[in-house]
């Protein structure tokens, strides 16, 4: 069991300031759904940094990412498993 | 390697990883992607065995995306920590012995200019601070001295961290380091300085505090060392680990040395100031 970033796009799509994916340290793991116009995360390539809450927190001041442990989440999306295809994002990502 | 060679020969899309044909078809080539596109363009680096919330890795990343023709680039690295990300990247990377990364990219951007003379081939160092003011520190100078036409980026995390804590030449004076429990009896050494004395076209020194900062550095050293002469890129990217940094703290303590004594720093030759204007002239241009 580990803590991975979560973002509740209700609060993001507020302003989608798409800091987060500019600071996360690992590549395409914040991704930009540009219909739903929110970011989300792919949880298989998250390392728990924490870094992205703070940018959220601090710098965008809009508090929408938590860390939540990963077996209390439900329908994830995982690059590995799915590609990179934002054809089909589209707000499916919880 | 150039955008021809990465496209997939019709017929063979069903024995490529999704990550290839991602790339490929949804990646940053033939035309130079934002940061503010983060997160909506597949990136160059995938998955790769750095600790997690190390800046060094923020770093490079953020590198990959300033890269004005990632399709027409060499990376070259060595030993340390950089080369763990720099291997996953699709860019060719060569694995230079340790201390040797500059006499390779010398040898090997002076080959591609005989090969290529029609096509831009970007050569770019990513190593260390221990890779490349201590133990590459000779090859680096003479490749300044010698005005080879490369980039060398310094990813300056102050201390030797793939081999656990000790210090190098970038260290500040004072820092207790695993194997340097006394403290760092030396000052950290001047490379923007020195890098001024031998003539080195573009000269900066940042943090990865502001992303577009960062792509937008990387993108005039490596215009400027194709066209003008040798660049450089002095980076702070801590180590969190040695530094006993709590990763969430990473961004926070970047600033804090940011503001205290890294600063951002920026030195340029009237040439290479030249050459950037021209091409912003040719840009409107082209606009109009
Ligand atoms: C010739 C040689 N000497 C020593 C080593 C062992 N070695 C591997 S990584 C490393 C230190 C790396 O420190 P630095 O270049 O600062 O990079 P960092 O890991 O901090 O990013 C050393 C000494 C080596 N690989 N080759
Ligand atoms: S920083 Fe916060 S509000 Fe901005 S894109 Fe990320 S999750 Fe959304
Ligand atoms: S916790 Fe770290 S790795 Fe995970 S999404 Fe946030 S910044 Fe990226
Ligand atoms: S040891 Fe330090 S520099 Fe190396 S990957 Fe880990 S945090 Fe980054």
């Amino acid at each position: 069991m580990y803590l991975v970033a979560h973002i509740d796009q209700a609060i993001c799509s507020e302003t989608a300031c798409r800091l987060c994916t500019q600071y996360c340290p690992e590549a395409n793991t914040i991704l930009y759904d540009n219909a739903a116009k929110t970011a989300f995360v792919a949880v298989d390539r998250c390392k728990g940094c924490e870094i992205c809450v703070g940018i959220c927190d601090d710098l965008a001041k809009h508090h929408a990412i938590k860390m939540i442990m990963i077996t209390d989440l439900q329908d994830t999306f995982e690059l590995s498993k799915e590609g990179f295809r934002p054809e089909t994002w589209t707000g499916k990502h919880p | 390697m150039s955008l021809k060679n990465m496209t997939i020969t019709p017929g063979w899309e069903k024995y490529m990883t999704k990550e290839y044909i991602d790339l490929v078809e949804r990646g940053p080539y033939g035309k130079q992607k934002k940061v503010s596109e983060m997160g909506s363009f597949k990136e160059v680096l995938e998955e790769h065995p750095m600790c997690a919330g190390c800046a060094m890795t923020l770093f490079i990343r953020l590198t990959m995306v300033g890269l004005p023709n990632p399709e027409h680039t060499i990376l070259i690295g060595t030993a340390g920590c950089g080369r763990l990300a720099l291997t996953q990247t699709s860019i060719p990377f060569i694995y230079g012995n340790y201390g040797d990364t500059n006499a390779v990219a010398s040898g090997l951007k002076r080959g591609l200019e005989v090969r290529f003379k029609d096509q831009a081939k970007d050569v770019v160092v990513m190593a260390g601070d221990g890779g490349l003011a201590d133990i590459g520190f000779s090859a680096v100078m003479h490749s300044w001295f010698r005005k080879e036409r490369f980039t060398t980026i310094m990813l300056d995390n102050e201390v030797y961290g793939n081999t656990g804590g000790q210090e190098s030449g970038m260290t500040e004076r004072g820092a207790l380091l695993k194997m340097a429990p006394k403290g760092k009896l030396f000052d950290k050494m001047d490379m923007m300085g020195l890098a001024q004395t031998s003539g080195v076209a573009y000269i900066a020194r940042l943090t990865p505090t502001n992303p577009t900062r960062v792509a937008s550095v990387v993108r005039k050293a490596v215009m400027i060392a194709r066209e003008v002469g040798p660049t450089f890129i002095q980076a702070y990217t801590s180590c969190n680990i040695e530094y006993a940094i709590p990763t969430p703290k990473v961004l926070d303590d970047a600033r804090d040395i940011e503001s205290k004594r890294y600063g951002f720093m920026e030195i340029i030759s009237d040439e290479a100031k030249a050459y950037l204007d021209s091409i912003d002239t040719a840009k409107k241009a082209k606009k109009e």
